[in-house]
């Protein structure tokens, strides 16, 4: 046990010396900036929850159902969210961390090194959801007026279920890379934890929610409720975790402690089949992860075509920074599942126009497809935000510890920053116009809507690619062991601000005069000269922010880089 | 070939180069030895581009680095000591990445690849990619695609670490004869009989300062010692110095 403190330590130790006075990186600043948002988001789920239970306990009978269907569900989901991020956790924490030939190197034994991993991996997997299941559970509580007992369960039981899911994930990554590479399996895994979650949002979105909500839909609502009345299995540890959450809520103690015995004992053997296997298979799975696997695709080859061809045109030194950064971007796998998830994303989001209802609205349909179309340049800009943040941002840090090869070459800082702009900026103007263009012909708007969309998202996008970048590069992490992970940092939450700020003030100084002119178009009327002088200063504000949010945070980025 | 002037590094709470006066000449090879922390890697990076001085001028072939630093580079093949490269690229694909950057003519390239692979044991493992390299075939590419460019100036730091003897013989044989060329090349180690062995000159730095600079005899004559090791040398000098 000691040494397994002993094994910890580091881990503890640096977290504690980041909050040190003097230390550069100013946790402290981060850490309130990033609490105040967590608690931001902690009393609006509260607050959701809360009233939401409140509207259930209101309706007789079926209000208790939904509020117990509720909370199955969410259980359920909670147990999918650990299981998965677990499995992602253990991989990385026992298989491909860099300082894990250090540790096999120590004398210690290999279970020792397992068991300090698996708490880290526990801990990091799990915090999240736990710390957002608080305000869940707490209203729950609340609503029904539980006892203390309740509280202690709950707890009890969200502890039970992240030793659950973490030892269940323990023991599946103990086989697993017994049998493949550590760093096979994780490409294999996230694949298919991708395909999964892209099915669910296909799943849930055709089967077009919004329409439950219409009761003339239901043959029989008798036949619904006892739908929703259904018991999941017994074999399930999500449905003794549930079980004994609703046991305590209505006081019912020995169903409770029956339930959450269940899922203690769950735990604990779990425990020992993690050890017996650890002991047997993790030392044996780790030296097989130090090798190398072979590519999992080979490159396509089609009657010697060569897409490098198509970029023939460009400089040679652009020509070669192109190719360097498509050939390391779709060879790493940590990116393909963010691909895969975009491009369902897109696709729902067009799905989404298609099966509006204009038609049958009681506004008059022409103005409200044009509000909606006019609305429809924030949510693309807002998409397109989303995206530059997890590609773009990291652009930079994405060089890691080789960007000496740039700093050496005979490149000038300037030109490597426009280059990586355009990579970006060209691709993802395309699948912003793409959005505009097909959501605009779903909702059939007028010409100057389809031309206003597609003209304030053609300078929309390099702006925000602009900010992505720049910022990104003035809080590029060279040195991170995943760099795509400073998406989750300061830098980032900086850039959607200002990105979203940004998008916002060039709605909010085109809604007038868009309304103006769509009007007098409407009436078959003629702009007054007020009109057009409005029109021509807010566009044109509009076309100087879109310009200094390209330029300034590229040119903040070079001064950055630039050798110091 | 290269000129240093007052050359200073001041990182705030150290100075880790201290006003570095040396010229080295067209065909030489200059060794730059010292002790750990001795400002030996900050003095390589700035001559290399990759670090800005505080004060003082790097000029590669009578051009200022600082204020040419595109032109300055075309003439430089570096060669860090930790062998960090574009880990999803394959050898082959780096070196032309490289050739694209320095303006390989585009139709001698491909026979200049093989052949510069060819000769540090990679052409099997051209089509590869870098991840799959062990530490000393990536320190071998990064040679490799140094020299691709026929560089006028070779700045190397730690040119053997991780490479097998094999490869050290081997590479120590290219830089004699790239200076047989006129190639300048300057090298910064702590293997001091590669010092020995290989460098017309040697300067050595101790706390951002040069102590001592000459041929090994010139060294010995510093050092007041006759039939004497590199080594001894280096620790006499640095013992006498040690108040620095």
């Amino acid at each position: 046990m000691n040494t397994i403190i002993a094994l910890l330590k580091p881990r503890i130790r640096s977290a504690m010396n980041n909050l040190r006075r003097g230390n550069k990186k100013n946790y402290w600043s981060r850490i309130l900036m990033f609490g105040s948002l967590g608690l931001f988001f902690w009393i609006g789920i509260f607050i959701i929850f809360y009233r939401v239970l409140s509207y259930f306990q209101s309706v007789q009978d079926f209000g208790d159902i939904l509020a117990i269907k509720l909370l199955s569900m969410i259980v359920i989901t909670f147990f999918v969210l650990l299981l998965f991020s677990n499995i992602v956790n253990c991989l990385a924490h026992l298989y491909l961390s860099q300082d894990l030939n250090l540790l096999h190197s120590l004398p210690v034994t290999s279970e020792d090194i397992f068991w300090s991993r698996w708490t880290i991996s526990t801990f990091d997997s799990s915090w999240m959801i736990v710390a957002f299941s608080l305000p869940v559970f707490l209203s729950y509580g609340l609503i029904y007026k539980a006892t203390p007992t309740y509280y202690i369960i709950f707890l009890t039981a969200m502890i039970s279920m992240c030793v659950i899911t973490s030892a269940l994930s323990g023991i599946a990554v103990l086989f697993g890379a017994k049998v493949l590479p550590a760093g096979r399996l994780r490409t294999i895994l996230i694949i298919l934890g991708v395909i999964l979650v892209i099915s669910l949002i296909f799943a849930l979105r055709l089967t077009r929610p919004e329409q439950l909500v219409n009761p003339d839909r239901f043959a029989s609502v008798v036949l619904y409720l006892n739908s929703m009345q259904t018991p999941n299995s017994v074999l399930l540890p999500s449905t003794w975790i549930t079980d004994s959450m609703i046991a305590a809520l209505k006081n019912e103690s020995r169903t409770c402690w029956i339930n959450i015995s269940l899922t203690l004992t769950f735990g604990l053997t779990l425990i020992f089949v993690n050890s017996i296997l650890s002991q047997r298979f993790y030392y044996t799975g780790f030296s097989k992860s130090q090798t190398t696997p072979r590519r999992l695709f080979s490159p396509l080859r089609y009657k010697g075509f060569n897409w490098e061809n198509l970029i023939t045109f460009l400089p040679r030194e652009s020509q070669a920074f192109a190719v360097k950064e498509v050939r390391t971007f779709f060879r790493d796998s940590s990116q393909w599942p963010q691909l895969f998830l975009m491009a369902a994303l897109i696709v729902i989001y067009i799905y989404n126009f298609s099966v509006l209802p204009i038609q049958n609205m009681p506004i008059k349909t022409i103005y409200l497809q044009n509000i909606l179309s006019f609305l429809n340049i924030g949510l693309v800009a807002a998409v397109l935000s989303a995206i530059s943040a997890r590609f773009v941002f990291p652009a930079v840090s994405m060089e890691g510890e080789a960007f000496w090869i740039i700093l050496a070459a005979p490149v000038r800082i300037k030109t490597f920053l426009w280059i990586k702009f355009f990579l970006y900026y060209i691709p993802l103007v395309f699948l912003a116009e793409v959005l505009v263009i097909s959501s605009n012909y779903l909702l059939g708007v007028s010409s100057f809507m389809m031309m206003l969309s597609m003209m304030t998202t053609f300078f929309l996008v390099p702006s925000i690619v602009g900010l992505a970048l720049g910022i990104g590069t003035v809080y590029a992490d060279f040195k991170s062991e995943n760099p795509a992970n400073t998406v989750t940092g300061f830098g980032c939450l900086l850039f959607m601000i200002l990105s979203f700020a940004l998008v916002a003030i060039v709605i909010i100084l085109e809604a007038g005069p868009v309304y103006q002119i769509f009007m007098a178009d409407l009436r078959g009327q003629h702009l007054s000269l007020l009109s057009i002088c409005w029109a021509i200063i807010s566009f044109g504000m509009a076309f100087f922010l879109c310009v200094l949010a390209t330029l300034y945070p590229i040119h903040l980025g070079k001064n950055h880089l630039t050798i110091k | 070939m290269i000129q240093l002037s007052e050359l200073t590094k001041d990182y705030g709470t150290t100075i880790a180069v201290n006003k570095l006066n040396l010229r080295v000449a067209a065909g030489e090879i200059y060794g730059f030895i010292g002790p750990n922390g001795a400002g030996k890697t900050t003095t390589i990076r700035m001559m290399g581009g990759i670090l800005a001085p505080t004060s003082g001028t790097v000029q590669i072939g009578g051009i200022n680095m600082g204020t040419h630093p595109v032109e300055c580079k075309k003439m430089i093949g570096f060669i860090p000591d930790r062998p960090f490269l574009y880990e999803k690229l394959t050898g082959m694909e780096f070196l032309k990445f490289s050739a694209d950057l320095y303006n390989v003519d585009r139709n001698v390239f491909q026979q200049k690849a093989v052949l510069l692979l060819k000769q540090f044991a990679l052409l099997n493992w051209a089509d590869e990619l870098i991840e799959a390299y062990s530490h000393g075939m990536k320190q071998r590419l990064i040679i490799a695609s140094a020299l691709l460019h026929d560089p006028q100036v070779l700045i190397i730091d730690e040119p053997m670490v991780g490479l097998d003897p094999e490869a050290v013989h081997m590479v120590k044989d290219i830089l004699k004869d790239l200076a047989s060329r006129q190639t300048t090349i300057f090298v910064s180690t702590h293997t001091l009989s590669i010092a020995e062995d290989l460098c017309h000159r040697i300067g050595l730095i101790h706390r951002g300062n040069l102590l001592a600079e000459g041929s090994l005899d010139e060294l010995k004559n510093i050092a007041k010692l006759g039939e004497a090791r590199l080594e001894e040398v280096f620790l006499t000098i640095i013992k006498e110095n040690a108040f620095i």
